[in-house]
This record gives structure tokens, C-alpha cells and sequence, in this order.
């Protein structure tokens, strides 16, 4: 970086001569912008899926469908099921093995359903989950991170400073600019992550809230079933 | 009793290619923002510094055009005048004729053939007189002709010495003319110089003075004088105090100006430069 007057503050022209733990740091910052963009995305369509399929699975289940007709349509199908479809088959074929062996009281059998329904959406629940912890760590940590690049920079712009005897604007000037930039990459990268994980949490927990309250419900219904038949 | 239709399906987050596509997108997105929205100072014109002045620019000052040389007046090489060597005028050996010794001779011999003699003597000398005459008469032709040559000669000699005085005179004048003329021509440059030098002496107080920034309350129209250390090209190095005015807040405010002035306005002209490259007295009142 030569302090020469009427430099070309181009964006190329910064990156490339910027020093190299400046150019470090923005290649790290672009990396993690890259990866949390990735995530967002992933997680957007894999949210707006779970929400619609949820959806549809409560219409059909709250419509009065058959039971047994929707447990054989969901296993058929397992892999390609949405979340609380997986708990509702891993809780009614728990009840369905309870319910054959005999001389078990109807605590026990809705008690080992509700675990099995639990243990299934603690998983899903952590599928939904994925990822999440990299937008918060990027929210969280690239400002830093460009902080750091910016500082660095300013730093050598300085110290290129201190051996010349008149000292002038222009001489700093473009190594301060070259270093802002890596402040802009990683604010660049931090404000999507962190709008990305607060609103999929918001959604994630949402969706939590819909499938502990059918487990609850669908429950309820098993054990009502379960006295009526007894 | 396990079985693998009980085995729960774990949900692996899968990587969508789409999404990377976008997460690109995205990026690219913000790289043309970053390029084209953001003017990264590429299209602004160098910063212009403006100079109000009174009076318009002085005109260019004239080409020095090059001292005429001062060569030592030559001394006009008069070649002396070969002032031929004196024709040494032959004087015609006027030998007188041996006619004694004839007679002598003559005298010896024949008595009688004297009077034939006489005769052929006289005739003789009738004719050595004739010859002798004529001998003169020719020598004397010979001189006259001789002294008119060497009067011709002389004249022109001295007529090609007074044209080469007049030559040198011409001359003389001619260069005295042109010292005169040099002189003359200096005295121009050095008024023209020493106007040049006012008005920037003007420009640099009333920038200075347009950077001054007055502190309260001064007592008068006091005087504060700097030893200003210029580059050529007008950047202040070096500002001295080298008279305070007595206050300290005025002083450092005209110093802070200088500084802020810098680059001061020059004259182009190298001569008038001079009087402020490498160091400029400069002296500063609160008015006029």
C-alpha cells in the first residue's frame, strides 16, 4: 500500500492490497457469511415445510379421520412424514404393543405411549433445531471478528504513519477504508444470522408448543378410547 | 424385542443445493450493491483550491530572453598599416662623365686633332649634357612619380584608418547601445520581479489571514513576526516565532494559520521565488 495522493479507493483495489491478516479475516467472514446465508435458507424452506405439513396433519387429524387409516398411511411413509406425524405414529404403535400385552393397567400403557411420543419429539424437535447454534455463533461472533480485521488494519495504517515526516489524511486514508471494510463484511454477515435465529426460533418454538400440546391431546384421546373399550 | 421398524427416524438436516444457490445470490447481490451504490471516490475531481483575488493575475512575465552577453569590448584589432618601407629613392648616380681623364688623354696625344677634338668634346659634352639633363629630368620624372604614388598610398591609408575609427566607433556605440538596452531591461525585470513578489506577499497574508481564526479580545494592532521554512512548491516546513506580539493565544493563532495555509501560494517565476524559498519573514497584524 503505497500512500501515494489520489489513490483509486476501488472495492477491489482495497481487498487486494489489503494486509494480509485484514484479507485473512475477511476471507473468514466471507466463509461464514456463505455458510449462515446457506443455513437460512435451508432452514427456511425446511420450517415452511414442517409448518405446512403440520398443518394438513392436524386438519386430517381434528377431521375426524380414522386413527388406524392414518397410522398405516404415515408408516407407509415414514421417511418422507413431517414431525408431528413421526411422534403420532411412534406414540399409537407404543399404544398398539402396549394394548396386546396383556395384564397391563391402562396407567402404564398411556404412561409408555407419552415416553415414546416425548423421546420422538425431543428428536425431532433437535432435527429442527440443526444449524441454529452456527446463525447464533455468527450473529454473535463476526462482528468481533471484523472488528478485529478493522483494528488490525488501522493499526499498520498507523504504524505506516509514524515513519513519514508530514503526516496527512491521505496517507491513511486507504488503509482505514481497507480495514472498515472488514467491520461491513461482518456486520454483512452477523445481521442476517441473528434476524435468521431469532425468528426460527420463534417458529421452532411455536411448532414445539403445537406438538407437546397433541401429544397431550392425542393422549387423552388414547386413554379415553382405552376406557370406553374396557 | 427390537425391532427395526421401531428404530425412531432420526431427521438429518439435509443441504439444499437450492439454497446454496440463493446464499450465492445473495452474496453477488451485495457485491454489486457494494460496487455500484457506494461511490468509492472514483468519479469525484480532485479537490480544487480557489485563490479570490483582487486583482486580475499579472500577465506572464516576459521570457527572459538571454542576457545579452557582456563580452569584454574586443579591441578591434587594427591592423597597423603596413606602412610600406620608404622607397629608398635611387638617386641616379650622377657620375660625371670621364670626360677629364678623355681630355687628358686627349691632351697627351694630338695637339692637333684638338680642335676636332674640341668639337667632338663639345659635341660630346653638348651630349653627356643632354643625356646628363635628360638623366635628371628622368630621375626627376622617376621621383615626382614616386612621391605621387607614396602620397596615393598614404591617402589611402589614412582613409582606410579613418573608415576603421569610424567602424570602431559605430561599434562602440552599437555597444554601449545594447548595455543600455540590457540595462534597461533589467531594471524592468527586477520592477516586474518586485511586483510579482508584492502580490504574492498580498496573496499569502490574505490566505493566511482567511485562515485566522482571532482570539478575543486583542489589545490593538499588534505585530507578530514568523521565519517561515518554505518547500519550493509552497508547503510550509517550519514555522519560527521570531518576534511575539506579547500575546501567546494571538501568536499561536497566526501560527496554526501558516500551517493551515500550507501550501502557500509562489510566484512561478524563479527569481521572484527567491525572495520565499527556502525562508519567508513574515509578519502578521490583526488589520491592515
Amino acid at each position: 500500500m503505497n500512500p501515494e495522493l489520489g489513490q483509486d479507493l476501488s472495492l477491489l483495489h482495497l481487498i487486494i492490497n489489503a494486509s494480509l491478516p485484514v484479507q485473512g479475516v475477511m476471507a473468514i467472514l466471507l466463509f461464514a457469511s456463505m455458510m449462515s446465508w446457506w443455513y437460512i435458507f435451508i432452514k427456511m424452506f425446511a420450517l415452511k415445510r414442517a409448518l405446512k405439513v403440520t398443518d394438513s396433519f392436524e386438519k386430517e387429524f381434528w377431521g375426524g379421520g380414522d386413527i388406524n387409516v392414518m397410522y398405516k398411511r404415515v408408516a407407509a411413509e415414514r421417511e418422507n412424514a413431517g414431525e408431528m406425524e413421526r411422534i403420532f405414529e411412534a406414540g399409537f404403535r407404543e399404544f398398539m404393543k402396549l394394548r396386546q400385552q396383556t395384564g397391563l393397567s391402562l396407567n402404564v400403557i398411556i404412561d409408555g405411549t407419552r415416553r415414546a411420543m416425548r423421546a420422538t419429539y425431543q428428536r425431532e424437535l433437535d432435527g429442527l433445531e440443526s444449524h441454529l447454534a452456527f446463525l447464533a455463533t455468527v450473529g454473535s461472533v463476526s462482528p468481533y471478528v471484523g472488528l478485529f480485521g478493522t483494528v488490525w488494519g488501522i493499526m499498520l495504517a498507523f504504524q505506516g504513519l509514524a515513519t513519514v515526516a508530514q503526516a496527512t489524511l491521505a496517507q491513511v486514508a486507504p488503509g482505514i477504508a481497507e480495514a472498515l471494510i472488514a467491520t461491513a463484511m461482518g456486520l454483512f454477515a452477523a445481521i442476517p444470522a441473528v434476524v435468521g435465529y431469532n425468528r426460527y426460533t420463534h417458529d421452532i418454538d411455536r411448532l414445539a408448543n403445537r406438538m407437546e400440546s397433541f401429544m397431550e391431546e392425542f393422549s387423552n384421546i388414547l386413554q379415553r378410547q382405552t376406557t370406553k373399550a374396557a | 424385542m427390537n425391532s427395526p421398524l421401531d428404530a425412531p427416524h432420526i431427521s438429518r438436516p439435509g443441504s439444499s443445493l437450492a439454497a446454496g444457490a440463493m446464499a450465492l445470490g445473495v452474496h453477488v447481490l451485495f457485491l454489486l450493491l457494494l460496487v455500484f451504490g457506494v461511490s468509492w471516490q472514483t468519479r469525484h475531481p480532485a479537490p480544487v483550491m480557489v485563490d479570490i483575488w483582487d486583482a486580475l493575475p499579472p500577465l506572464p512575465p516576459p521570457r527572459p530572453h538571454p542576457q545579452p552577453e557582456i563580452v569584454p569590448p574586443e579591441p578591434v584589432k587594427l591592423p597597423v598599416p603596413k606602412t610600406e618601407p620608404a622607397p629608398i629613392v635611387k638617386e641616379l648616380p650622377l657620375k660625371a662623365p670621364d670626360i677629364a681623364l678623355e681630355k687628358k688623354k686627349a691632351d697627351a696625344e694630338h695637339m692637333q686633332k684638338r680642335e676636332a677634338q674640341h668639337e667632338a668634346e663639345q659635341k660630346a659634352r653638348a651630349e653627356a649634357a643632354r643625356v646628363e639633363a635628360e638623366a635628371a629630368r628622368k630621375a626627376h620624372e622617376k621621383q615626382l612619380a614616386e612621391q605621387k604614388k607614396r602620397e596615393l598610398l598614404r591617402q589611402m591609408e589614412e582613409e582606410d584608418l579613418v573608415r576603421r575609427m569610424a567602424d570602431e566607433t559605430a561599434a562602440n556605440e552599437a555597444r554601449q547601445a545594447r548595455l543600455a538596452e540590457a540595462r534597461a531591461a533589467a531594471g524592468k525585470r527586477q520592477a516586474e520581479v518586485a511586483r510579482i513578489v508584492g502580490q504574492h506577499r498580498d496573496l499569502i497574508s490574505a490566505k493566511v489571514r482567511s485562515n485566522t481564526r482571532l482570539p478575543d479580545n486583542l489589545p490593538g494592532n499588534i505585530e507578530v513576526r514568523f521565519l517561515v521554512k518554505l518547500l519550493p512548491t509552497g508547503e510550509v516546513v517550519s514555522v519560527r516565532l521570531t518576534r511575539s506580539s506579547g500575546n501567546a493565544a494571538y501568536d499561536a493563532a497566526v501560527e496554526r494559520a501558516i500551517e493551515k495555509s500550507s501550501p502557500l501560494p509562489l510566484p512561478t517565476e524563479r527569481d521572484a521565488r527567491a525572495e520565499f524559498v527556502p525562508e519567508l519573514s513574515f509578519v502578521h497584524r490583526p488589520k491592515e
